[in-house]
């Protein structure tokens, strides 16, 4: 199918929408709940209803934000509307009238009062750092840097993800990369905001990350996010012109090629899970597999439904805020798969799939571990 | 509304939900709707297993409660729409549970399973579907033989009715039975039946090993009388192609009018949208093209891409045949050109196929509506075309006249020979067309024999409800039609 896709506003492409259920039989979410109006075209017709002016209710809108933002549906849509455009606007206009899930205002409030999406106090967004033995004093904190690492809401406050950040900063120290965090200085990037369809609301997160970057002087921001990846990509870009913008596992397959990243023998088997913003929404298929090949004795074996046609991980689109049982079923749908490799060990490189997935594993398949890619690099470092 | 034998989460009467489930492809102004039938069902139900479905028509039943079975809801005659309120029973639950009998080739699957989740799962265990609708990805199993089951494949391997082995199907009054050519009512009698004989619960159909080899080619012609010659050639050639695709000049134009390359194409732009007055004029498109793919053993399908050497028309480069392959499923990327899109299906003799495209160009040019053609051929002497005109239907008073225009292209089909391709609610004023007055009695013995009390899937196949009835229907749609064109003609007039 080709790569092109439209996005001509809600009303345009409300009409656009054939109908013709093509999203229905990929969407995650539908395949959880089973009615019409949990899957994507019933989101559009949803839609329709409210731009027309009929009367709905905000329960009946939630099925709009039962959805992860995954674009499995953008991928077969024949009609090539961009589904995850459409989605942000058709949330933006469902909370301009009120009609959005009340949990989604929390999240709001958080990252408005704390500069975090969970309410913690921000300084502590270099907790992880400290918890680490081999930590310099400056905490990975510094002035200037050529390549600044922007660690993220969940891999900064998640105690089960903080370890991404711990293996990062040691890969990235292994590789005598120059870089930097922004510890405190760090706020929400706003991706939250923009999935809940607030997108009048982070405009002072970006500015205030904006100045940081800028005070930096890097040249290179990185990732281990990919959902933050995508929503610097997408507000941030154009006003830091020459920044590169990378993915974690970016930064690394270049830094493998160019062979600074030494790496001792793993021998394990694993799959390897498509982060749906990283791939779909991201366009980062290669490099993770680079890495996974550049791991002497380990062994990849790929599922069925992996790059294009990935699973969703059922944590994306604030899916965990709004109906975290829905979350779960996701996760577990895509656990069930990825576990029927045989591998032992399911990688991705997400904070948010590693935290759903884990999960969905605990339930549904106790002998498989969950690991991000990041983690399974800095367990195979020299 | 009762309370079905469901769990809580598999009924629903919520409005909104239920507005979802009246309506399907083709949207219908409310006043050819809701003026006339009851669309808006009074609940829906999603039963989990074929038991559930048959704890659901059996108290239907007792209560002579209209019921109409829907899966994927992508067809666009109204055939899974209720008109007359009642339930909306979603099949859609029933899914996978795929078997494979390799020593047997069949495979035995539940009814919402769509055809590319089906085939998917066959190819990774060395086989395959021997033909699948051109919604593979939507349209599932049960939908397709409960419609007419003609598609891609359908040429080297026949329609879904000739590949089916048994079906287990839930009656209307609720006993649950498993049907084979030959058990009373024989399985044929629900092909075709659009869930009004009772619902579907597990089909067993034939599959073919996975295909060793597939080649594809595409060809354009510089008039539609080659058009004609190639696809009927190839229709009969040996060995059979595995499809056979074609399309008009004003298909093409339509794709590049959608934003899309179209194959074939004189002159390509070298970016940005081609001009109105190239999109209006198929002079700027050859005027058809083809597309050929034949699968199954290496050396059968040498045998028949050799013999395309005979083929009138200009063979385009292996990797546009490859592209075009690979879009076989997204003809309705046309829609995004609309942004709605009216359509009519029909099934044309092949030897006709060029009369009818030229008929409707002719069409075309004279009333100033763009209208482009498609199809497969489906057997070796018949074809299934598609003619597509883009419209708006956020204009209702223009739309509701464009719908009419459907009219006089089922018209210009039936000069050719042809007859609308699926009944539905909407093509029943067709149905003399459609049906000898022997067959269509006999179908209608059929249904009072198994559904005396008319519960499945009411108000289609078998009688035009009024306002359809073709009195009252023709006089109706022709006007609609003169409306339409004289709009048009005044539109393109107008500075």
């Amino acid at each position: 199918m080709s790569d092109s896709t439209f996005f001509q506003g809600l009303d345009a492409e409300t009409t656009i929408c054939a109908h013709c259920g093509f999203c229905r039989a990929v969407c995650p979410t539908y395949a959880g709940v089973g009615w019409e109006s949990c899957s994507p075209r019933g989101r559009v017709h949803l839609t329709q209803l409210m731009l027309s002016g009929t009367p709905v209710s905000s329960e009946q809108m939630t099925r709009l934000f039962q959805c992860t933002v995954c674009s499995a549906c953008t991928q077969v849509c024949p009609t090539r509307i961009d589904l995850r455009q459409f989605w942000l606007a058709a949330r933006a206009e469902a909370t301009r009238r009120n009609l959005a899930p009340p949990g989604l205002g929390l999240a709001q409030a958080n990252v408005a009062n704390t500069g975090n999406v969970y309410g913690y106090p921000n300084d502590e967004r270099a907790g992880w750092a400290e918890y680490m033995d081999d930590a310099p004093a400056d905490l990975y904190q510094r002035e200037t840097a050529e390549v600044l690492y922007f660690v993220g809401c969940s891999t900064a406050f998640s105690p089960r993800v903080q370890p991404i950040a711990e293996s990062l900063v040691r890969l990235m120290s292994a590789a005598e990369v120059d870089f930097t965090i922004l510890g405190g200085d760090e706020v929400c990037c706003g991706f939250p905001l923009q999935v809940a369809g607030m997108p009048d609301r982070f405009h002072d997160v970006v500015e205030s990350n904006l100045a940081q970057v800028r005070a930096r002087e890097a040249s290179t921001i990185v990732f281990n996010c990919p959902a933050c990846r995508l929503m610097w990509q997408e507000e941030y870009a154009r006003h830091l012109p020459g920044v590169r913008m990378l993915h974690a596992t970016e930064l690394l397959a270049e830094l493998s090629a160019a062979g600074r990243l030494p790496l001792n023998e793993l021998n394990q088997t694993v799959t390897y899970h498509d982060p749906c913003d990283l791939a779909r929404n991201g366009g980062v298929y290669e490099a993770p597999r680079q890495l996974l090949a550049a791991i002497p004795g380990l062994k990849l074996i790929e599922s069925h439904e992996r790059r294009e046609r990935g699973m969703c991980c059922g944590g994306g689109g604030d899916m965990e805020m709004v109906d975290p049982a829905l979350s779960q079923r996701v996760a577990t749908t895509t656990v069930d798969k990825l576990a029927a490799t045989g591998a032992g060990t399911i990688i991705t490189a997400c904070p948010q799939c590693v935290r759903t997935l884990s999960r969905g594993a605990e339930r549904s398949a106790p002998g498989v571990a969950v690991l991000d890619i990041v983690e399974l690099l800095a367990r195979a470092l020299t | 509304m009762p309370i079905f034998d469901l769990p809580p989460d598999r009924m629903t009467e919520d409005l909104v939900e239920r507005t979802m489930y009246a309506r399907d492809l083709a949207p219908v102004p409310e006043i050819m709707t809701r003026s006339f039938f009851q669309t808006l069902p009074d609940a829906i139900v999603r039963p989990a297993n074929a038991t559930q479905v048959a704890d659901v028509i059996r108290q239907a039943a007792s209560l002579q409660l209209p019921v109409t079975p829907r899966a994927a809801g992508s067809t666009s005659y109204y055939n899974a729409v209720p008109v007359r309120g009642g339930l909306v029973l979603d099949v859609n639950s029933l899914r996978y549970d795929i078997s494979l009998d390799t020593a047997r080739q069949t495979v035995r699957v539940l009814p919402g399973t769509t055809w590319f989740e089906l085939d998917d799962t066959l190819r990774r265990q060395g086989a395959a579907v021997r033909s699948y609708p051109s919604s593979a990805i939507a349209a599932t199993v049960g939908g397709w033989v409960s419609t007419q089951g003609h598609g891609i494949g359908s040429l080297q391997y026949g329609a879904i009715a000739d590949q089916l082995v048994s079906l287990q199907v839930v009656l209307p009054t609720g006993e649950l039975r498993e049907l084979t050519r030959n058990s009373d009512p024989p399985l044929s009698w629900f092909v075709a039946a659009e869930g009004t004989l009772g619902v579907i619960t597990t089909v067993e159909l034939g599959v073919r090993p996975r295909p060793a080899a597939e080649s594809h080619h595409l060809f354009s012609f510089d008039d539609l009388d080659a058009l004609g010659t190639g696809v009927q050639s190839l229709s009969h050639s040996q060995p059979r192609p595995y499809t056979v695709f074609f399309a008009d000049a004003g298909y093409l134009a339509l794709l590049e009018r959608a934003g899309f390359h179209a194959p074939g194409a004189r002159r390509q732009e070298a970016g940005g949208p081609p001009p109105a007055s190239r999109l209006l004029s198929p002079a700027s498109y050859p005027a058809g093209m083809l597309m050929v793919s034949f699968q199954g053993e290496p050396a059968a399908v040498n045998q028949g891409r050799d013999g395309l050497a005979r083929l009138p028309g200009r063979e385009l480069p292996s990797e546009l045949a490859l592209e075009e392959w690979s879009l076989r499923l997204y003809h309705l990327r046309n829609k995004r050109g609309g942004p709605s899109l009216l359509a009519t299906d029909i099934w044309l003799p092949l030897r006709n196929l060029a009369a009818y495209l030229a008929g409707v160009r002719k069409l075309a040019v004279r009333s100033r509506q763009q209208i482009g053609s498609y199809g497969l051929a489906i057997t070796p002497e018949w074809g299934q075309v598609m003619s597509i005109y883009p419209t708006d239907e956020r204009r209702t008073a223009a739309y509701l006249a464009a719908i009419g225009f459907t009219k006089r292209l089922h018209d210009l089909g039936a000069h050719y020979g042809g007859r609308p391709y699926g009944v539905g609610l909407w093509n029943t004023p067709y149905l003399s067309r459609l049906f000898s007055r022997t067959d269509l009695r006999e179908l209608r013995r059929r249904k009072a024999l198994l559904d005396p009390h008319g519960i499945m899937n009411p108000g289609k196949l078998y009688a035009a409800p009024f306002p359809l009835w073709p009195v009252t229907f023709a006089p109706a749609a022709t006007a609609l039609s003169l409306a339409h064109t004289t709009f048009l003609r005044g539109e393109r007039r107008s500075p």
